[in-house]
């Protein structure tokens, strides 16, 4: 999984030290006050970011399929912020629950197995949200690999709620993070890690979606191979103010013994199985793919 | 007259990461292994770690020993000969 050139100083389209002023502003003003609040705090930081102002856009130019107003792309950056106010509402102790969509009965038994698994997941919705609390119900600990940006308060904020469940493996030391996976997979624990973005990958392949080829990230099915792991991929998308509702594809499961390119065309089949589930999606809420980098390229032999 | 060590290890280098088109006897000792050479990626070392504790029974704790036991065949062969139980070694 990575990454040999030096990462760029980058941070969500969040607030860097606000964190805990939007916490306590939440425990004390109604909605109807907070929510207009948030809305022009967004405008506030849309208008000062604009390299991700540009990737939301090109972003939105192809899920849209039309040329994005003004509009659009602060509902891509609202829907940003009120992803992490749900975070910052569940580390203030609200509890937030989550259903599963039809086609998620892998997930539902993996969760109730208490079987180590490689769980990839996207930067859609409440996913990371979900994966905290799917930690909570396994029956072993959850590594989260994640890069570490400018503003990841809120993050270390999960890891402190979620306790011991919860550890993150922060990719912007490749070195170590390699040791550290090896580590997290000899302690019979799932790892999470997300596989929307390809610039933080060792190994990634070209897929249809959203009306091209483009590339994405393909190392968990290596590492899949490597430590003879099950792969299970989730999304969560948001249901109402406080739930979610997680949709997953069935698992891809190593084969002992399988020779690796069977292994990997099968891998294939089952990513583009789970892209094509995340497109239909987005094709509903195209807003919840918070794409504020770079969209996934388009492969040079594309047609 | 080759050693028994460096062979099994470039017979478990070309083994584990299918490199179908290298003979373990065209590997050199000093060829080295991450970037050039044999030109091994990340996920390449990490396979290749996860087989070579598994086998020799050590274990590999830090990215500076990760680095320098991978620099070559050389330093790989000399890394598990000072860390493996001798039991575990080929004759």
């Amino acid at each position: 999984m990575v990454v040999n050139t030096p990462l760029p100083p980058r941070r969500n389209p969040g607030p860097s030290g606000g964190y805990r002023l939007l916490r306590a502003l939440d425990r004390v003003l109604p909605e109807a006050i907070f929510r207009p609040l948030r809305a022009a705090g967004t405008l506030v930081a849309m208008a000062g970011m604009a390299e991700q102002r540009r990737h939301s856009y090109d972003y939105l130019t192809v899920a849209l399929a039309r040329r994005p107003t003004w509009r659009d792309v602060f509902r891509h950056f609202f829907a940003f912020e009120e992803v992490l106010m749900t975070r910052l509402r569940v580390i203030n102790g609200q509890p937030h629950q989550s259903v599963f969509a039809p086609g998620s009965e892998d997930l539902r038994a993996w969760l109730e197995s208490g079987t180590p698994a490689l769980l990839g997941t996207f930067h859609v919705g409440v996913t990371e949200l979900q994966g905290c609390q799917i930690a909570m119900k396994l029956h072993h600990p959850m590594h989260v690999v994640r890069l570490r940006v400018g503003n990841s308060h809120d993050t270390e904020k999960l890891e402190e709620l979620f306790g011991d469940r919860l550890h993150f493996i922060w990719i912007n030391e490749p070195a170590e993070m390699l040791l550290a996976l090896k580590d997290a997979a000899a302690t019979h624990g799932s790892i999470a890690l997300q596989c929307d973005r390809p610039g933080y990958s060792a190994r990634s392949e070209a897929f249809e979606f959203l009306g091209a080829r483009r590339v994405f990230p393909f190392t968990i099915y290596h590492l899949a191979q490597i430590f003879q792991r099950p792969v299970l991929f989730a999304v969560g998308v948001p249901d109402g103010p406080d739930r979610a509702r997680l949709h997953a594809i069935p698992r891809y499961e190593p084969r002992p013994g399988e020779p690796r390119a069977e292994a990997l065309a099968r891998a294939r089949v089952h990513f583009q199985g789970f892209l094509q589930m995340v497109e239909e999606i987005l094709r509903e809420h195209p807003y919840l793919w918070f794409n504020f980098t770079p969209l996934n390229p388009v492969a040079p032999d594309s047609p | 007259m080759s050693d028994p060590l460096s062979a099994h290890v470039k017979r478990l280098i070309v083994d584990t990461l299918r490199l179908d088109d290298v003979k373990p006897d065209e590997i050199r000792d000093e060829e080295p292994l991450i970037g050039s050479g044999l030109s091994l990626d990340s996920i390449d070392a990490l396979e290749l770690v996860v087989k070579i504790e598994k086998t020799y029974g050590i274990k590999i704790a830090s990215a500076e020993e990760s680095r320098a036991a991978l620099a070559s065949v050389a330093s790989l062969t000399q890394f598990i000969r000072t860390r493996a139980d001798p039991a575990r070694l080929p004759a």
